[in-house]
């Protein structure tokens, strides 16, 4: 065994390297004001080194904020580089550079350099995505119509903040004037700088105490040891090529055909230890609707964190520490001007839930060679923004609409909850209403729609929102057009809906992408999630688990019958009737 | 005042009893009835009463830790539960907060919907809706709550939760609610979730609450049948339950708040700790308690154990919002693996050989190599003295596996073995820095207070690693829980949620808060026959500034409440904070969030420690070749092993030394100097420390 460490001092620093991204994580979530990060946790926290290479990364954070960070370190030097600039103690910069690896505008990142003798020895990064970055419309998801990147909010590319360790004021001026609900944003952004450096005080102390190349030689060792274990899993999926296509909704409202019903494709080539992963055949990129995807920061993130959930999964084999390592076994190709490897200044906005349905075609391509390891099809994601203005301030408030997996090898998929690359959490109900002129009207699960099979779908929930005062509401979603698929003949899931019931009376069925749209007092916003897809043939599940689902009222009995072949007789299966229809079915 | 503490552990119930007044104190141990607790304390209680030639009816007081509510859950085996709640809402419970416990995981469980506490079949929904002020919106159903009751009865739940929206603000639905179910099914085990913790997120709320109905009827039952098993072997003497934030309950109280004992048997350990170190002169200490398994870790801070933030606390994979002691638990024990992962890293445990067949040196068959292994194979445990010589240890076999480890890394054998404690103890250091370092704590001037089966074998390792000065290993470390039974007052907490913004508040209203919660509180301890005169309020409450998701514990001064006082509680506030994180924000706004009483009635407590008067030379029983790193060189020493009773009173040696004893080993490495002090604890200070 090569290392380049005594293995026991390397496991020493290991620990130490994860203890200081999960206080870093913790500071964060603790300190920060909005909800997004506090309650959603929907930041990231990890330490790179001086070339950005990723060496630990925060277990709370969401992946879709942690994963990233190697892309803003690599954007950021770039940046300076083309400057002819270079990192200083002292210097604490912001970045949120959709093609410099940030991949939207929403989420910034706080970075603070790491000196040891006088050598820049890494990175101690944090990122969050903010209640509202300045765009055209308040809130920061939700806007599904810009024409191009600038239109999108602020962008900063290796913003100084800090020089020399004192504030750079003016910066944080045009924050506060050009940020809706300064307060808070900025709030936030102070407490991720707080966090950034608290972990690179800890990363000093610990270079202080073991040496600079005593700590390289043990994150080598760390990253080789990543990248064994998933040479090792990949080896072990048989060689050839894997395709899956899906489709996403785009703007279902649209008139123009090339922006709705969009292909993603994923074409998987595994040989020996290595796989590449070619997004050709997806649809080419939507000029002036912000549902591109930057191939840096969100495709090659839905990739990697999908097939490391798939190869490596942590229930399976334990934490395994998550750092570039990984994904070194993984290539990625998209080409040029797709939607998943836009050009710059194409808008990106609203990338998010295209992002997830990369992942979900990512594991519908593997599924055959390793279906074990997979759920069907995934229920997407849709997120709202909220906004208003109540005694005379005004307010944003995000909340992301859950999914559901699909059903897996010997298990149900999990119900109401956020899928593969999100993994965000709701917001309390006496939060949101504690807070905000909105009430919650309800929150459970839908009936009578999972998707059936020997494994049945997770089921979605209804959520509903009504507007105490006027307001507005802008909605970023996807899967309300296609239903998540089934696998080895598992019946497909069912789409997810949005529905407006205005104080007025009309119902109005939404689209999954609706720009910002002023709400009456009054009016109620109803989200019905999707259910993900069956998994195994539905006659073959057990008899006992669909009554179980009959008698938790998540099915009924005609559906018992219909879509199982199993005949519910009071609180009980029928064994003889349910065996002799089902023998009449196959 | 005799008192009996009773401490029920996994293996074995560990008993203690005192003569309160005169401190004299007789140990006993009796293996554990997990079956069946009450049959082991029976046991046990009989024995040493037998041991000492006490009359039971001489027993003035039990006191007592359970693992009944605990193990319930983390076994998924409590009563079956219903829950009434808001129509529009069934699935709170199941949805909870929508977030994965794994992120990188397509194959995880979600604990709340594997594992139900109350399942979908048994969660009724009835019309009656508040506002976040507590206004009514609907009214409630009172029908349809009665329908619900009878439904769940004919069901045969035998516990039902009522928990509704906004019931932190104004329980008034919840009360009616339940009122009108123990009115339908007399003998059902009822709560209401304001009455378990009256604080908002209502995922959270309402699980803990959950938690006390699932548990409730096995824990109601277990403390009236003990009570009954004690009266009947002629035991009078009061019963009173350790429960979670460190303090005593009545029956009653369990009886009515059983989620209060989820972590019952851990905090006592904690308590005797504090109570270890308060004697030996210092109140800030780090409590390590290793056992086969596991290590728990404690903060005591001016004498106080340091709790767990009400975000942070987690019972088999649930969130509990309930005062609980602080203990940080890590898979790290004397049964911990050490293996070579997938990845070729070098690993020591969580996984653990357990007790059967445990590690290789007990020779039962076990194979793998364990932490027990590693310290034999260096000489830190004696192979024909170990536990006092009541158990032999096979020193071939622990060679044997490790040697195979050894082979496979390419290092020597004491290499490996030394690794492997030197990551172990890594694993305990960077669990005790998560509880001090990043809540802005210094470690340095703690005092680390090793017990259990292996805290004394790692307690001067651990120490070493984060600087620490100062060791303390109690003079019976397998009994420390046992003793801290005996060490606290009855405890009761109240709490109010507030949202009152500094500014904005209305002075009269926390006062009213806090004179209510006093009544409340008053009125338990009337009925627990307390005199007023030994009742103790202590006012707190939870802060954080206007916009954030998490709050800090602040002490509010007693009396009338002022302007001054509370400006002083916003300063502390501020302080919190920056000593917390790093960072405060001067400008920003406050909120007080929740206001909180914690009660004391205070009880006769184990008074000062037995004098300790050894006089005599240290008895040397043998000597052995020990190997420790020393400057990151590995050292071999020839080490004596000394009989740590033999050790005399306040005389210091230079390690290094194997302290031998009948429940534990204590290692004085090389550097470290050790003695015995006036109480016949070990104390062990760092030769290069001041």
């Amino acid at each position: 065994m090569q290392t380049r460490v005594d293995p026991f001092l390397a496991a020493v620093i290991h620990g130490a390297l994860e203890n200081i991204a999960i206080e870093m994580g913790h500071k964060l979530m603790r300190m920060s004001y909005s909800s997004i990060i506090r309650e959603s946790e929907d930041f990231g926290a990890a330490l790179t080194d001086a070339t950005g290479r990723q060496l630990c990364e925060c277990t709370m954070s969401t992946p879709l904020q942690s994963g990233p960070i190697p892309g803003y370190i690599a954007g950021i030097l770039r940046e300076l580089e083309n400057r002819g600039d270079r990192v200083k103690p002292g210097d604490v910069f912001m970045h949120n550079d959709p093609y410099g690896g940030a991949s939207h505008g929403p989420d910034v990142g706080f970075v603070v350099p790491i000196f040891h003798m006088q050598e820049l020895a890494g990175f101690s990064v944090t990122t969050a995505h903010h209640l509202d970055i300045g765009a055209l419309t308040p809130g920061s998801c939700g806007i599904v119509d810009a024409v191009d990147t600038y239109a999108e909010g602020l962008q900063f590319k290796a913003v100084r903040v800090y020089e020399d360790d004192r504030k750079v004021e003016p910066v944080w001026q045009i924050l506060r004037s050009n940020i809706r609900i300064a307060d808070l944003v900025v709030g936030d952004m102070e407490a991720q700088v707080a966090a950034a450096r608290i972990g690179a005080e800890r990363y000093s102390a610990l270079l202080d105490q073991y040496g600079l190349d005593t700590v390289t030689g043990a994150y080598e060792d760390l990253l080789d040891y990543s990248e064994n274990l998933m040479r090792d899993a990949i080896a072990h999926i048989p060689d050839g090529r894997y395709n899956a296509r899906t489709f996403i909704d785009g703007y279902l409202d649209s008139p123009d055909p090339a922006l709705k019903e969009l292909p993603i494709e994923v074409t998987l080539t595994i040989t020996g230890s290595d796989i590449h992963v070619d997004l050709t055949g997806t649809a080419p990129q939507t000029p002036n609707k912000p549902i591109n995807m930057p191939l840096v920061g969100t495709v090659d993130c839905a990739v990697w964190l999908t097939l490391r959930s798939i190869l490596l999964d942590s229930d399976v084999y334990g934490a395994i520490p998550q750092n570039s390592g990984l994904t070194r076994p993984i290539t990625i190709h998209a080409p040029q001007g797709c939607l998943a490897n836009p050009t710059f200044p194409a808008p990106v906005i609203a990338r998010f839930c295209p992002g997830n349905a990369v992942a979900d075609t990512v594991m519908k391509a593997i599924a055959p060679a390793v279906p074990k390891q997979v759920s069907a099809g995934i229920g997407n994601l849709r997120v709202m923004a909220f906004s208003g203005v109540s005694n005379s301030a005004p307010w944003v408030h995000m909340e992301i609409m859950e999914g559901a997996y699909g059903g897996r090898y010997g298990k149900d998929g999990m119900d109401a909850v956020d899928t593969l690359y999100a993994n965000t959490r709701n917001n309390p109900i006496e939060d949101i209403e504690s807070h905000l002129p909105l009430r919650v009207l309800n929150y459970e699960l839908r009936e009578n729609v999972a998707g059936p099979g020997a494994s049945r779908g997770g089921i979605g929930s209804i959520r509903s929102f009504e507007l105490l005062e006027d307001g507005a509401v802008s909605i970023e979603g996807d899967g309300q057009r296609f239903d998540p698929w089934g696998f080895l003949g598992g019946a497909d899931g069912s789409p997810a809906k949005i529905e407006l019931v205005q104080a007025r009376g009309a119902t109005v069925e939404l689209p999954s992408k609706l720009p910002y749209r002023q709400l009456s007092k009054g009016d109620r916003i109803t989200a019905y999630g999707p259910c993900g897809g069956g998994y195994g043939d539905p006659l073959e599940r057990d008899p006992q688990a669909v009554l179980d689902d009959v008698l938790d009222g998540l099915i009924d009995a005609a559906s018992a019958r219909a879509d199982y072949g199993v005949v519910v007789d009071g609180q009980g299966v029928d064994e003889a009737a349910t065996r002799e229809l089902r023998a009449g079915r196959t | 005042m005799i008192a009996l503490g009773v401490d029920v552990g996994g293996t074995f119930t560990d008993l203690i009893l005192a003569d309160l007044a005169k401190g004299d104190v007789t140990i006993h141990k009796t293996p554990s009835t997990p079956s069946d607790p009450a049959k082991g304390v029976i046991n046990g209680v009989r024995g040493i009463c037998e041991l000492t030639g006490t009359e039971p009816g001489r027993i003035d007081a039990i006191f007592h830790g359970t693992t009944v509510g605990t193990n319930a859950m983390l076994v998924h085996d409590g009563a079956v539960t219903g829950m009434i709640t808001n129509e529009g809402f069934r699935d709170i419970l199941h949805i909870g907060r929508h977030q994965r416990p794994q992120h990188y995981s397509i194959m995880q469980d979600l604990p709340w919907q594997s594992r139900p506490l109350i399942r979908r079949r048994f969660r009724k929904t009835v019309a009656g809706r508040l506002d976040a002020k507590g206004n009514e919106l609907v009214p409630l159903d009172e029908e349809a709550v009665a329908k619900a009751a009878r439904d769940l009865g004919a069901a045969g739940v035998e516990a039902i939760l009522v928990g509704f929206l906004f019931s932190y603000v104004n329980p008034a639905h919840e009360r009616r609610a339940a009122q009108i179910v123990r009115a339908t099914l007399p003998d059902v085990f009822v709560t209401t979730s304001a009455e378990v913790s009256p604080q908002f997120r209502e995922f959270e709320r309402f699980t803990t609450a959950a938690m006390s109905a699932f548990i409730g009827p096995k824990v109601r039952r277990y403390v009236s049948r003990l009570s009954d098993e004690l009266r009947e072997i002629g035991v009078n003497g009061e019963l009173r339950v350790m429960t979670s934030n460190g303090g005593l309950a009545t029956p009653e109280m369990i009886a009515e708040r059983p989620a209060t004992t989820l972590l019952s048997g851990l905090v006592a350990g904690v308590r005797g700790g504090a109570w270890v170190g308060s004697h030996a002169g210092t109140d800030r200490l780090v409590t390590l308690d290793i056992g086969g398994t596991s290590a728990d870790i404690g903060i005591i801070r001016n004498g106080r154990l340091a709790e767990a933030d009400a975000r942070s606390a987690k019972i088999a994979d649930f969130p509990v919002m309930l005062p609980m002691i602080d203990i940080h638990t890590v898979g790290a024990g004397g049964g911990s693996i050490a293996y070579i992962d997938r990845g070729k890293a070098f690993r020591v445990g969580p996984q653990s050989a357990g007790a059967d067949p445990g590690p290789a040196a007990y020779g039962r068959g076990g194979t793998v190599p364990t932490v027990t292994d590693a310290n034999l194979v260096l000489g830190r445990l004696v192979a024909d003295n170990f536990l006092g010589g009541r158990m032999g240890l096979d020193a071939k076999a622990a060679a044997r596996v490790i040697g195979e480890l050894a082979e496979k890394l390419g290092r020597t054998p004491e290499e490996t073995a030394e690794g492997a404690l030197t990551v172990l103890n890594s694993n305990m250091a960077n669990a005790i820095r998560s509880r001090t370092v990043q809540k802005g704590i210094d470690p340095r001037d703690f005092t680390l207070c090793g017990f259990g089966g292996a805290g004394p074998l790692h307690a001067a390792g651990v120490a070493t690693m984060l600087d620490m000065k100062n060791v303390l290993i109690p003079p019976h470390p397998g009994i420390t829980s046992a003793v801290g039974l005996l060490t606290a007052d009855l405890e009761y907490h109240a709490l109010r949620t507030a949202f009152a913004v500094k500014g904005a508040l209305d002075i009269a209203r926390l006062q009213t808060l806090y004179d209510d919660m006093e009544r409340e509180l008053g009125a338990i301890f009337a009925r627990d026959r307390v005199p007023s005169d030994k009742i103790k309020m202590l006012r707190q409450a939870d802060l954080r500034y206007v916009g954030q998701g998490y709050e800090l514990k602040i002490d509010v001064p007693d009396g009338p409440l002022t302007e001054a006082a509370l400006d002083r509680v916003w300063q502390a506030f501020h302080d919190r904070h920056r000593e917390e994180y790093g960072h405060a924000f001067e400008a920003s706004p406050i909120e007080i969030v929740t206001v909180k009483l914690r009660g004391l009635g205070m009880v006769d407590k184990l008074a000062e420690p037995p004098a300790y008067t050894v006089s005599s030379e240290p008895k040397q029983v043998g000597v052995g070749r020990c190997v420790f790193r020393v400057d990151d060189t590995l050292e071999t020493h020839d080490t004596p092993h000394i009989e740590r009773n033999s050790l005399p009173v306040e005389r210091k040696f230079a390690g290094p030394a194997i302290l031998l004893q009948t429940d534990t080993t204590t290692v004085v490495p090389p550097g470290w100097t050790y003695w015995a002090d006036r109480h016949g604890n070990v104390r062990m200070t760092h030769d290069n420390q001041a």
